[in-house]
């Protein structure tokens, strides 16, 4: 029974499981589902393992019971970004003309419907142009229809199904919002670094050592000796090296922030350092990077179980890390080249990652990504990619 | 087999006196005891998940073992626990009444344990799983799936004496693992919406004021929806602060109107979602 409901919600991309599938079979023998109300509740509870596809659920649960429009996923999508052009329309005519590279005065001439579907077909275009290769969503951030993350409507919260079909609860669709991945909130990066920790016996010795009890008191034949040991505690050293210079990174301050503030207040052992696009001769202390700073060499001394972790885009001309004179500060030329200076780091530091806020799809763009990507296992600065990269830095 | 199956009426989850319930999860906490699965809840910190748990022990009148989930906790500690220290002692003064050539007097259960051996049905709840490793998480659902473990050092298996009904909550955004979530139904409790909402003062409160309840429910979901506020109040927050606006005899229901909000360290625990409510609140107060 309700094959074919399985099946759907497999194709618009919901991970089910059979097992769960057969579970749901269960359910329906032991006549625990009565009535769709039953089956709606009872489905989602089984089938769907988190809120994030609870919309595409209620979408399919409404189109196989009440023919409802099927969730077309590029429509989908094409939706939301229309939606917020408009507002952005709204807000501020001009910048989204601008945007669009085309005259103000000729969007003011059509009518809402018109200029619904000119929105339409320009975000079609888009698609298709920017598979491609053409980067038409900006690289530099300002475009008004960069990658969503803003949710039109407010939360919207069933309560009470009490009065309404399933069909009806589905077709409102209460779970739009947690559908989108949101942007990275200083929550959930701590979630993703709680596991970036080094257990060693630290502090006082009040735990009970079991093993070297029994040990020593068969020793004194019988007569009992207690030994005691430091629990175990988090002495994880981490270097943390952020590009905090050139306007390139400008689009990603907000996350690195989120980044820097979490990784200060959980992290006893850390020490910040920034710099400009690359490293060359010096790391600096100060975010201004003038007045304290600290020689690539320096590092040599430190203990070999840190970890270093780069924050930054890799994104600048090819011959600032190529090139033997590179760096665009004069007195940072010492006639090494920053893409070796790089490489002595990755040898220092046993255990290195660098973290990028361009998304990964973007980074065949930008040459240097590539090479700095040879030196640093690179990880995008999302959820995904910083739980990676926390995998690399804990590998032995 | 059939027979121990079927819900009977009793047994079936309608609430408790506290915890205000909509249809749906009642459902949903229906058919996972009936299915013999773990159900697992998510949601914002605040809406209730917890409270379930308590709730559907106090409503089915069935004894609540929590456990505690603990980020250095290891699957073992929730199973049982063997003294050795103890019987280190009794070996060495003999002056207990346990035998100590039999290991089984040293061996203590935990939590959930407990709840295996205990003689009558119990609701476990599995507080804030997403704390512990995944390997832990994956463990453990090995041992609820089979409902038995294993206790070493005397080789026996502990096989559950009855079917605990099991519930786990997470706070996590991040999703659990596959095989873990494979093994549970799902619920996520979505905030409750305002009318929801006054049901549940109200349930708290029994005998507040009109004015007082619709006041602060309208103020409390404003300084919900305020833009850049990281950790929004949630039920827990709201039921605080109006037990604190009670409690100020200088207050009165209409401040709340004009702009007036105290105590918005009740609601706000972040130093910056706490300047900027009270910003906003400041400027709602000059217009």
């Amino acid at each position: 029974m309700f094959i074919e409901f399985f099946y759907k919600l497999k194709s618009v991309g919901i991970p089910v499981s059979p097992t769960s599938f057969l579970t749901l079979q269960k359910a329906l023998h032991k006549n625990l589902i009565n009535s769709v109300d039953d089956f709606y509740t009872s489905s989602r509870t089984i089938l769907i393992k988190g809120e994030r596809y609870f919309d595409l659920f209620d979408q399919v649960f409404a189109h196989h019971f009440q023919g409802a429009e099927m969730p077309d996923y590029e429509g989908v999508e094409i939706d939301d970004l229309l939606r917020t052009m408009l507002e952005e329309w709204l807000r501020d005519p001009k910048e989204l003309a601008d945007a669009l590279g085309i005259d103000e005065d000729e969007l003011n001439k059509l009518s809402p419907d018109e200029l619904i579907e000119y929105f339409k077909e320009r975000l079609k275009e888009q698609t298709e142009r920017h598979e491609g290769g053409n980067k038409w969503i900006g690289t530099g951030g300002t475009s008004p229809v960069g990658h969503s993350g803003y949710h039109p409507e407010g939360m919207r919260v069933g309560g009470e199904s009490k009065n309404k079909s399933a069909v009806k609860v589905a077709m409102e669709r209460r779970y739009k919002d947690y559908s989108h991945e949101g942007p990275l909130t200083q929550a959930m990066v701590g979630e993703a670094l709680k596991r970036l920790r080094n257990m060693v016996p630290s502090g006082p010795k009040d735990q009970v050592d079991v093993d070297e009890t029994i040990y020593q008191t068969m020793r004194n034949a019988g007569e009992i000796e207690i030994l005691f040991e430091s629990s175990l505690r988090d002495k994880l050293k981490i270097v943390l090296a952020i590009d905090n210079g050139g306007w390139s990174m400008d689009p990603h301050v907000e996350v690195v922030q989120t980044l820097f503030d979490y990784a200060r207040s959980q992290f006893k052992e850390i020490k910040t350092y920034f710099f400009h696009n690359t490293v060359y001769d010096r790391l600096w202390e100060d975010p201004a990077r003038r007045v304290k700073a600290k020689r690539v060499e320096e590092f040599a001394g430190n203990d070999p179980e840190t970890r270093l972790i780069f924050v930054g885009d890799a994104s600048m001309a090819p011959y600032e890390l190529m090139g033997v004179d590179g760096s665009v500060y004069v007195s940072d030329r010492s006639g090494n080249p920053s893409i070796s200076r790089l490489r002595y780091l990755s040898e220092i530091f046993s255990h290195s990652v660098w973290l990028n806020p361009v998304a990964e799809g973007m980074w065949h763009y930008t040459r240097t990504i590539g090479e700095i990507a040879d030196i640093f296992p690179m990880f995008e600065l999302s959820l995904d990619g910083l739980d990676k990269a926390i995998t690399h830095l804990m590998a032995k | 087999m059939n027979k121990i199956n079927k819900i009977n009426k009793d047994e079936q989850f309608k609430g408790a006196k506290k915890y205000v319930l909509d249809e749906e999860l009642a459902q949903i906490v229906n058919i996972s005891m009936a299915l013999e699965m773990p159900l697992l809840l998510k949601g914002e910190p605040g809406t209730g998940k917890t409270m379930l748990a308590h709730s559907i022990a106090e409503s089915l009148k069935m004894p609540l073992i929590v456990l505690n989930v603990k980020s250095s906790m290891k699957l073992i500690d929730a199973l049982y626990q063997y003294d050795t220290l103890t019987r280190l002692n009794d070996s060495r003064f003999g002056d207990s009444n346990r035998d100590v050539s039999n290991i089984e007097d040293y061996i203590k259960m935990s939590k959930i344990g407990q709840a295996f051996t205990a003689d009558k049905r119990t609701v476990l709840l599995i507080d804030e799983i997403d704390k512990a490793d995944t390997d832990f998480q994956d463990d453990m659902l090995d041992v609820l799936d089979q409902m038995e473990f294993d206790i070493f050092e005397i080789d026996k298996t502990i096989p559950a004496k009855q079917r605990p009904v099991i519930i786990i909550t997470s706070n996590a955004k991040k999703d659990l693992s596959d095989p873990f979530l494979g093994r549970c139904n799902f619920h996520h409790i979505a905030f409750p919406d305002p009318k929801m909402m006054r049901k549940i003062i109200k349930v708290h409160f029994k005998d507040i004021s009109t004015d007082l309840l619709e006041n602060a429910i309208d103020t409390f979901y404003v300084l919900r929806d305020l833009d850049r506020i990281e950790k929004k109040p949630a039920t827990r927050e709201l039921i605080n602060w109006i037990r604190a606006l009670q409690a100020d005899p200088d207050f009165k229901p209409k401040k709340l109107i004009k702009g007036d909000v105290p105590f918005l360290g009740v609601l706000f625990k972040k130093s910056r979602d706490y300047e900027a409510a009270s910003n906003n609140v400041q400027r709602r107060r000059m217009f």
